[in-house]
């Protein structure tokens, strides 16, 4: 078991800088997803964290423990690779021991400590097959396997599950947050898959371009992000931006589109009032936070029907505002018609503001 | 999964490309076994019966061929009297000490240009294999001076040596393409598991044992088949297959019959070798060239 901190960390590839100044706490027994686009940086620092990459600036402590100068297998880690970097030539139960073998135990202690992940993950069947008779999941459970055997103080996840197919990524994921919830092991989970970061991790720290975006519950980054960024890579339908203006009538703040003119609530105009000195905004608000009806009611405005798509248990909705589209997400029961009127309405509630120019959340 | 095979339409011109396949493989197939076939019946045969040929224009005089009376007294001249068994231990210790010399070096050099990044890597790679460009007839003047000077010719140190020389670069550089196929991934799984830098190198070698293996066959075979550096460096002390059989050939006596047993004792062994890693031959050339 341990506690993870990443102190003012910088990596440099030549001149580039994949990871800049990045600060993350992660507590012991903590399950952290580190989210963000590829290319984002989340890899290399994960990469850092196990050894396998210098750490240009900065400093990453386990526990109390400075590890910038230790190698990976003195840092008593475990990973789970994106492709699995099984061992071709060698049986699933060989896979499994190789990290035991390596620190010599003795043969009946890693025979039943296999026996006991496999029986865990499931593949205790297949311990004799190589990983070329293996299919996707299996090899990714031996995978897993390699990892648990050890009861290391930190499992470091490198995209796992991204290989698989969606149905058994679902099932994957619901798997993995019981075991590290079971083992208790201190878990940092890289993944460019905003699902799993969200239905999985304790906190998740969104990074792009090589910068700490925003660190949160699930709960935080979906309902309150920082930026239009992270606003707009979270959440899948992804979220609805308008460009709006901000003008005041009668004393009170409202947002004008050449769709609709909505008041803001008082605390929202006072938040605007007190940060915000321009009057061009962005307005973000989430597909299910649109509700969609082919009757007017008060304070609805009109829009126009693209194309509906019904998902099984949702409708999606494309709805043309002006030169802008609006996403919905309603019932499957929707009656409108393509090409036909309809009336949205939005949650001011739930709704979000950025900076036109910096993107960053008013609220 | 879709199937490999080119798909093909009858048409006229498709039915004759198929029978001129067949004639010139055929004649492709006369033409190469012919000449072996001829060298074992050969040394089969007394001098007397190897010359009875047929004329021009006889087929029925075919028969010929076949009749004459099975004879080892040229395989026990080669042995006995020529000295023929040095001569092969010669050709398998230089063929076999200079195969596992340049695979030793080949491997760790060619691990080490797969797996760094290090200013004036593509340039060094270049130079590797540029020393491969020139002919060896170009080099074989200074390379005698340098042996000799270092007192190599003659030996079988000196030819291991030079064999190295020539085999080293092309290990490098076709190992280099068995390493770039095996993901890094594994190694650095096998250093987190707890391996050492060198345990990792360890642990991917059977990923490119065909690769060592089709390499192997190869050095052999260059030394093995070598003519050149055999007569000159080897000359005197290090006489290997090749040589000793050219050496069969006199001004007033060319030994027909021991030269033919000479070209099957020389033949068979390789023919062997490649039957035996003829699946791993095939393997490991496209594997290494061919990225899946």
């Amino acid at each position: 078991m341990a506690s993870v901190s990443i102190d003012k960390v910088w990596k440099y590839y030549g001149q580039t800088a994949a990871v800049k100044e990045l600060h993350l706490e992660v507590a012991d027994g903590e399950f952290v997803a580190v989210l963000g686009p590829s290319g984002c940086g989340k890899s290399s620092t994960l990469r850092m964290l196990a050894g396998l990459e210098h750490i240009s600036a900065g400093e990453i402590r386990f526990g109390p423990k400075r590890v910038n100068d230790l190698p990976p297998r003195d840092r008593d880690i475990a990973m789970v690779f994106e492709n699995y970097a099984l061992y071709p030539h060698k049986t699933v139960f060989d896979n499994m021991a190789n990290p035991l073998k390596l620190r010599g135990v003795e043969r009946s202690v890693i025979e039943e400590r296999v026996r006991k992940a496999a029986a865990i993950l499931e593949i205790g069947h297949l311990l004799e097959r190589r990983p070329g008779e293996l299919s996707g999941g299996q090899k990714q459970r031996t995978a897993i396997g390699r990892a648990i055997v050890r009861e290391p103080a930190l499992f470091l996840f490198d995209e796992p599950i991204a290989h698989l197919d969606a149905k058994l990524r679902a099932h994957m994921r619901g798997e993995l947050k019981l075991m590290q919830r079971r083992l208790g092991t201190t878990m940092i989970y890289v993944t460019h898959d905003q699902l799993e970061a969200l239905s999985m991790a304790d906190r998740i720290a969104v990074m792009n371009d090589g910068v700490l975006q925003q660190l949160g519950t699930p709960r935080q980054i979906y309902d309150h992000p920082v930026n239009a960024w992270v606003a707009g890579f979270v959440g899948e339908p992804p979220i609805n931006f308008l460009d709006c203006r901000i003008v005041e009538e009668n004393g009170e703040l409202r947002l004008v589109h050449p769709g609709f003119n909505l008041a803001l609530r008082p605390e929202q105009a006072a938040i605007v009032r007190g940060r915000y000195a321009q009057d061009e905004v962005r307005m973000g608000i989430r597909p299910d936070q649109v509700a969609i009806s082919t009757t007017q009611s008060p304070d609805s405005f009109g829009g126009r029907i693209l194309v509906t798509e019904p998902i099984g248990g949702d409708m999606l909705v494309d709805v043309s505002l002006g030169k802008d589209k609006v996403l919905v997400k309603t019932r499957p029961d929707f009656e409108g018609r393509m090409d036909g009127p309809c009336y949205l309405t939005l949650d001011r509630g739930r709704w979000h503001l950025f900076g036109k120019d910096d993107g960053v959340a008013l609220f | 999964m879709a199937s490999k095979d080119v798909v093909e339409y009858a048409s006229p011109a498709r039915r004759i490309a198929n029978v001129a396949v067949v004639i010139f493989l055929a004649v492709y197939l006369l033409w190469t076994v012919l000449p072996i076939f001829v060298m074992f019946v050969s040394s089969l045969k007394d001098l007397l019966e190897a010359f009875r040929i047929p004329a021009v224009g006889d087929w029925s005089g075919i028969a010929l061929f076949f009749d004459f009376q099975p004879t080892f007294k040229h395989y026990a001249n080669l042995f006995v009297n020529l000295n023929f068994g040095v001569y092969f231990f010669n050709s398998v210790a230089a063929a076999l000490g200079s195969a596992v010399v340049s695979v030793t070096l080949g491997a760790t050099c060619a691990y080490a240009l797969s797996r760094t990044e290090f200013r004036g890597k593509k340039d060094l790679f270049f130079w590797i294999i540029s020393t491969r460009m020139a002919p060896v007839v170009a080099v074989m003047v200074p390379l005698y001076a340098i042996f000799r000077s270092l007192e190599l010719v003659g030996s079988l140190w000196g030819l291991i040596l030079a064999y190295t020389t020539f085999n080293l670069p092309f290990a490098i550089w076709i190992l280099k393409g068995f390493f770039d196929n095996v993901p890094y991934a594994i190694e650095e799984a096998q250093m987190v598991d707890g391996a050492t830098r060198l345990q990792a190198f360890r642990s991917i070698l059977p990923l490119v044992a065909p690769g060592i293996g089709a390499f192997l066959v190869l050095c052999v075979l260059f030394a093995w088949n070598d003519f050149l550096f055999a007569s000159i460096i080897g000359s005197g002390g290090a006489k290997t297959l090749p040589v000793a059989t050219k050496e069969l050939v006199q001004p007033q006596n060319i030994q027909w019959g021991s030269i033919m047993a000479a070209g099957v004792v020389t033949t068979l062994p390789m023919m062997f070798l490649g039957l035996l890693i003829r699946r791993y031959l095939v393997t490991g050339l496209t594997m290494g060239a061919v990225r899946e």
